[in-house]
């Protein structure tokens, strides 16, 4: 069961790269009904693991990238369908299925420890999950934007020229996707030091290692501090288009690298 | 019932012609109402554009076809030995592919262009608000309009600019999306210039600025393109401000430098801009192409550009030649079970009737049988008659050939005096085709 949604990713992401090659229609239709599909099917899985196991599945980093793979999904078909633009689900599609591949590796359900019981952690972990997920997108936005960018520069127009949408309309949602990210993240690292400091006292070692040493929280402080630079680059400095892109994809590098690496590996105080 | 397709186009007559033939210009119902009125063909559709003017009819003979040339003839008053050669007349499966053809836009002036179907639908809209169509027509046009959908969206055919002003056109939007709200900066007040603004002006753009070496011509331009003229020395404020740029003086050198449009740059930041330089010699230094934001195209690049959607165009031409191919087998099938399956029924109702009047005829010396061999008696009659029919029904239903179909239909109805029950046969077609046909 814990693998159907990984299957129908994988199966969209098959459909979302043929419909982007050949821009089939019907091909771009069945992509995005094996991605909603898997979405549900994700839903009901998450849903199963909160009624088994009492509380939401976001303990531990392989559950927090299975949730980040489903809100990714959740935000791509949100737009997806309100933009009518499709072009970008071949990217998004594969992101997803490489983290859910990691997040399958170990499907159990961690269970709860009592420094978690509270409302804050799970604020806490959506929000930053959210805006990893924004993140994602701009990413992926700011790619296809250098992708076109430099096809027409070099007026060579050919395989991205016919299947992406226009500069501008890269680079605006890309603003979007930044800003919308980096509210989140702000949120999350604000509520997360509430909570570091409400459980100080706790003898959990974890709690003790709730600070700048942990790579987990610095890398994170790090990345907050690039998006608010890629802010306030693009809206005092005048960075939008091809720097805005680099920018986002460089971030994202970064934040996928505290989210995955960091969260198995190094992390002494986020190793749930 | 047969389809036909009669009319001329740009590949078979001058425009000189094709002018004389509109239909349009009389009114399309008009048309239709006098070609009714003279009883030529039961199912009517016009279709009349700057490239074409067609009659789809469907009649019974070939006189159906003959009525309608000598109707585009006498409706223009134009000599039937002038117009004969031009024109064309497609039957049956031939019509439909070239309708198909004609709404995919394969027999466009210009391949793939999309206004086409648009034009094929309001001919068929117009002659089914006069109630000019029926279920033949009804379903070969919408077939049509499934065959231009399908090319359009499962083959790139209608993809890629083919003129340099659409192509220059084409790559502004895709690197600023709408381009309502953008301001031009046109260079120059030539023919060619005055050819891309009024192209520009049709996308809504914001503003228009025009500089030319001498002010009046740029003002001359300005009033006809609702822009403003400004100095040709004074142009660099509008270099900053414009998104597209468009090049077009005739100077015999480089107008705009790198440094000059670095400079221009500057206030920007890392706002796009466009440039197009369509003049020869050169207006800009090509070194200003390698600017951060700034996108250069002269009119070789944009050239270029042109030749390889044309090529693209023609590589997809195959994919909608397959479209309209799977479409018109499809339609035929349609049309053949139309035809053949009442003549099929009508077939075997009549051998069945001989069997059924044999036995009938037979029942004083079949009486005397136990009954078992009586049902013997009748399910052998019956497997002859089946294993008698089983050959020709299976050639019939492989024809293809529109007019073969007809000519077996007809040989049919002679030799088995089928007429009668055919007709029969054609009211409860919808109920039998599939039992009757299958078995």
């Amino acid at each position: 069961m814990h693998l159907l949604p990984l299957l129908l990713y994988a199966a969209a992401a098959a459909a979302y790269v043929a419909h982007f090659a050949w821009r089939d229609p019907r091909v771009g239709r069945l992509a995005t009904a094996l991605l909603g599909g898997g979405v549900l099917a994700h839903t009901f899985l998450i849903g199963m693991q909160t009624v088994e196991a009492g509380h939401a599945p976001l303990v531990g980093t392989s559950a927090a990238i299975s949730a980040f793979v489903w809100l990714l999904g959740l935000s791509y078909l949100y737009i997806e369908l309100t933009s009518d633009e499709r072009s970008m689900g071949a990217f998004v599609a594969v992101l997803l299925v490489a983290l859910d591949v990691i997040a399958a590796l170990d499907p159990s359900v961690t269970p709860r420890p009592p420094l978690l019981r509270s409302p804050l952690f799970t604020i806490h972990v959506m929000s930053v999950l959210l805006a990893y997920a924004s993140f994602a997108l701009a990413c992926v936005l700011g790619v296809t934007y250098v992708l076109l960018f430099k096809e027409i520069k070099a007026k060579h127009l050919g395989f991205f020229y016919t299947r992406l949408p226009s500069l501008q309309v890269l680079d605006v949602m890309n603003s979007r996707a930044i800003t919308v990210g980096w509210i989140f993240l702000t949120l999350g690292v604000i509520v997360g030091g509430i909570w570091a400091a409400k459980v100080q006292g706790s003898p959990d070692p974890r709690a003790q290692a709730m600070s700048l040493a942990d790579p987990k929280i610095l890398v994170a402080l790090v990345s907050w501090g690039i998006y608010s630079f890629a802010l306030f680059a693009r809206k005092v400095i005048g960075w939008s288009g091809r720097r805005a892109a680099y920018l986002s994809s460089m971030a994202f590098v970064v934040v996928l690298l505290n989210f995955v690496l960091v969260g198995y590996f190094l992390t002494t105080s986020h190793n749930f | 019932m047969r389809l036909f397709a009669v009319g001329l186009s740009h590949r078979t007559a001058p425009v000189e012609l094709r002018e004389r033939v509109d239909f349009a210009r009389g009114g399309v119902e008009t048309a239709l109402a006098a070609l009714a009125s003279r009883g030529v063909g039961r199912e009517l559709v016009v279709l009349s554009t700057c490239n074409r003017a067609e009659i789809y009819a469907v009649g019974d003979t070939d006189t159906t076809a003959d009525g309608v040339g000598q109707f585009f003839s006498e409706y223009h008053h134009i000599a039937h030995t002038q117009i004969t050669e031009h024109l064309y007349v497609h039957r049956g499966a031939d019509a439909a592919r070239h309708l198909f053809r004609v709404a995919a836009g394969l027999d466009s002036l210009v391949v793939g262009e999309p206004q086409i179907l648009g034009q094929v639908k309001a001919a068929y809209g117009v002659a089914s608000d006069g109630q000019f169509t029926a279920a033949l027509t009804n379903r070969l046009f919408h077939s049509a309009f499934t065959v231009g959908k399908r090319v359009r969206a499962e083959t790139g055919l209608g993809e890629g600019a083919v003129s340099v002003s659409y192509a220059a056109i084409a790559l502004a939007k895709k690197i600023f999306g709408d381009l309502k709200g953008r301001g031009v900066l046109i260079l120059g007040a030539g023919e060619m210039a005055k050819l891309t603004g009024i192209h520009l002006q049709s996308q809504h753009v914001k503003q228009i600025t025009i500089a030319s070496r001498t002010l009046l011509a740029a003002q001359n331009l300005a009033s006809r393109l609702g822009g403003v003229a400004v100095s040709w020395d004074g142009f660099d404020a509008a270099l900053a401000a414009a998104d597209i740029v468009v090049t077009a003086s005739g100077a015999s050198e480089p107008i705009l430098s790198r440094a000059r449009v670095e400079d221009a740059m500057r206030p920007r930041r890392s706002r796009p801009l466009f440039i197009i330089d369509i003049a020869v010699p050169r207006d800009v230094e090509t070194a200003a192409g390698d600017l951060d934001q700034v996108f250069l195209y002269n009119i070789d690049d944009l050239r270029t550009i042109v030749q390889e959607n044309l090529a693209r165009r023609g590589a997809e031409l195959a994919r909608a030649e397959a479209i309209v191919d799977e479409e018109v087998a499809r339609f035929t099938a349609w049309m053949q079970s139309r035809e053949i399956v009442p003549t099929v029924v009508a077939l075997r109702q009549r051998f069945e009737t001989i069997r059924r009047a044999e036995l009938e005829r037979l029942e004083p010396k079949l009486a005397s049988l136990p009954p078992e061999a009586r049902t013997r008696v009748d399910e052998v009659t019956r497997l002859i008659v089946e294993k008698l029919l089983l050959t020709p029904t299976e050639q019939l239903k492989s024809v293809s050939d529109e007019a073969m179909i007809v000519a077996y239909a007809d040989a049919l109805n002679r030799l088995f005096s089928l007429a009668q029950d055919t007709e029969k046969a054609k009211g409860g077609v919808a109920s039998e085709e599939e039992s009757e046909v299958s078995s």
